[in-house]
């Protein structure tokens, strides 16, 4: 396909007997905002670093625009990189950081002075060109890596835990820009983070990872409402995950009772994980929801009550609600067939996907 | 408090013994007698003496050559050399090469001194400027390598990546971005390898010839054949220089420290933010 910047096949990475990357198979499409999520040492550092051509796969391919680009060296490869500890060259000021890359390129003076400038308009540091890297604050230097990448302007920028260092508030502000950025500009993002929550909030795609695998990739919100098994959904967000089975299509069985779900394509009595998100159980009176669950903690947070609770058979439930319970109550919850996901055990995204198309 | 000063009046009476005799040499220089015994009266007298001894401004203006030349060469051989220490792969290679550094760091002078003499008499190499200035060099480059190749461990990784990830080549990389966040390392090993030299006394002992001296030996033979006044000129003079070399070093530590201390400023700025 013409429209892949990058893809990788069959790749795997070990240094020295420890296999750290397994099999990775993907496709990045041109203009587009990749994220790569998992856990500390599952791989994503690894991934870029391959990308950059800063290391070189044990075995597989790396295609960059349909071209094997393995062993080619860093400094011919039209992809830059805004590292995690930002990298800028403290010997030399913001300008002159920004314009590394141009003249490394041998720029005219004045075509680097009209790029450099525009580019530190971008991130909001118009005027910051004289100053030394020192006298930058971190969301500063942070824009200043991100500049000196974007000037250049690469077919794909790589960004690791470009934002890991920030404040709260610092950080949605600089989601919010890099978002934006990417919009503006329409280069490929690939984004590195351990941040669930900045996944989901920045990505058009977000690849799932744990242990040198990807487990899944979708947009978001499939990510979100799909997981594809107990990792996944535990990772990405809080969720209730409870034992059961699946009776029949469209109807499946836990906490001793049948449930109407909207999932299909199991054998009859297989047992399977039952997903259903915090947000999505709401509180009733007693007896007039599906389950009844007595309350056990309860935490404001501001936006609503994060409320822990368990049911007949000992099942701990999460509850997000904006309404206050009271502990040791007895309340029920009520979802829809909707709200209800289904996970098989063992399942790989390929059979996942293989089975939704059967009753979508 | 006690035991405060009781430390201090220790360390009070080191330095005295230490610098007692210097200061000793240096208040005779000034004599207008011949000797040592007693200060019949101040004169520039051997000031004088030296600056009219032809001989011996030959010999200042050879010892500074030397140790010019020699720093020099020793900081371009040793900060390439620490270069390619950092740049081994395998830690083994790192390890063995870093210790055949130490070790020529603290063998003993005249074990050194001793080794090039028989070297160059092997070689039929004969003795003077070049193998002073050769053995020079030989020294100097472990005590670069020593001070450069810390500053080059100092830098993070992820900044070398950084200049091939923009296009540059390892040339590139080495000229704008490593050798310029080097470059107080570099000048540290320079001064370093420079004093040194300047006061090396054993191995040039050994390996010089043909008439060729440098300050510590001259001083040395003349000081054998009975005091002169002028040595002692001559030493007052070079503890100057000594004295204004440390200043220089010391303002040099002082400028390092300052950028660290602006680089953790701006971490903590960074944390703090
Ligand atoms: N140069 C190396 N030598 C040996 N092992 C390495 C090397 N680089 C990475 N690893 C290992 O590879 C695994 C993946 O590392 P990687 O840096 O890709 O993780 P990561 O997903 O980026 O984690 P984090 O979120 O903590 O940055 C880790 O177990 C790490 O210990
Ligand atoms: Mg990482």
């Amino acid at each position: 396909m013409a429209d892949n910047v990058i893809e990788f096949k069959k790749v795997n990475k070990s240094f020295d007997e420890t296999r750290v990357l397994n099999e990775i198979d993907f496709e990045i499409e041109a203009g587009k905002f990749y994220t790569l999520l998992g856990p500390s040492g599952c791989g994503k550092t690894t991934i870029l670093r391959l990308i950059a051509g800063f290391a070189d796969v044990t075995s597989g391919d790396i295609l960059f625009e349909g071209q094997r680009v393995n062993g080619l060296p860093a400094n011919e490869r039209q992809v830059n990189t805004v590292f995690q500890d930002y990298a800028l060259f403290p010997h030399l000021n913001v300008f002159e950081n920004v314009a590394f890359g141009l003249e490394i390129r041998k720029l005219k003076k004045n075509e680097i002075k009209i790029k450099v400038d525009e580019a530190l308009k971008l991130v909001h540091l118009s005027g910051y060109g004289r100053r030394e890297i020192a006298e930058l604050s971190g969301g500063q230097q942070q824009r200043v890596a991100i500049a000196r990448a974007i000037v250049n302007e690469p077919k794909v920028l790589l960004l690791d835990e470009p934002l890991s260092a920030l404040d709260h508030k610092l950080r949605k502000e600089m989601q919010g820009e890099l978002r934006d950025l990417q919009r503006r500009l329409g280069i490929t993002f690939i984004f590195v983070t351990h941040d669930q929550e900045e996944a989901l909030a920045m990505s058009d795609q977000i690849f799932v990872m744990n242990a040198g695998k990807i487990l899944q990739s979708g947009s978001p919100v499939d990510i979100y409402d799909e997981p594809i098994n107990h990792f996944v959904a535990d990772f990405i967000g809080e969720s209730n995950i409870i034992p059961g089975k699946m009776r029949q299509d469209y109807i499946v069985n836990f906490d001793g009772q049948d449930f109407e779900c909207v999932d299909a394509g199991m054998k009859p009595n297989e047992p399977v994980e039952v997903v259903i998100r915090p947000e999505d159980l709401d509180i009733a009176p007693i007896d007039t929801g599906q389950v009844n669950v007595t309350v056990d903690t309860q935490l404001f947070r501001g936006v609503d009550y994060q409320i822990t609770a368990h049911d007949a058979m000992n099942n701990e439930w999460k509850i997000n609600s904006i309404h206050p319970t009271k502990i040791g109550q007895t309340v029920a919850l009520a979802f829809d067939p909707e709200d209800i996901h289904i996970m098989r055990y063992g399942e790989t995204e390929d059979d996942f996907d293989a089975r939704l198309e059967t009753y979508d | 408090m006690k035991k405060w000063r009781i430390s201090n009046l220790y360390l009070a009476l080191v330095f005295i013994v230490l610098y007692l005799p210097i200061f000793y040499l240096i208040f005779y220089s000034f004599n207008v007698g011949d000797t040592m015994d007693h200060f019949s009266g101040f004169s520039w007298r051997h000031y004088a003496t030296l600056l009219s001894d032809s001989r011996m401004i030959s010999i200042v203006l050879n010892t500074l050559i030397i140790a010019l030349l020699s720093s020099l060469i020793a900081t371009i051989v040793g900060t390439m050399g620490a270069l390619g220490i950092y740049s081994a792969k395998k830690a083994t290679v790192k390890n063995g090469l870093l210790s055949l550094n130490n070790v020529l760091m603290v063998s003993p002078d005249v074990i050194i001194g001793a080794s090039f003499l028989i070297f160059f008499t092997f070689l039929g190499f004969s003795l003077g400027f070049g193998s002073v200035l050769l053995s020079h060099i030989a020294f100097s480059i472990p005590i670069v390598v020593l001070m450069v190749l810390p500053k080059i461990n100092e830098l993070p990784k992820t900044m070398v990546d950084a200049a091939y990830d923009l296009g540059a080549s390892s040339w590139q990389t080495l000229t704008k971005v490593i050798l310029p966040a080097i470059t107080p390392g570099i000048f540290a090993g320079y001064f370093m390898a420079f004093t040194y030299s300047l006061d090396d006394f054993a191995v040039t002992f050994f390996v010089t010839g043909n008439g060729f001296s440098t300050l510590s030996v001259e001083i040395y033979s003349r000081a054998r054949q009975g005091v002169d006044l002028e040595v002692n000129a001559l030493s007052t003079l070079m503890f100057i220089v000594s004295l204004l070399l440390v200043v220089g070093y010391y303002l040099l530590g002082r400028y390092n420290q300052n950028r660290r201390l602006q680089r953790v400023k701006a971490a903590e700025a960074k944390i703090n933010q």
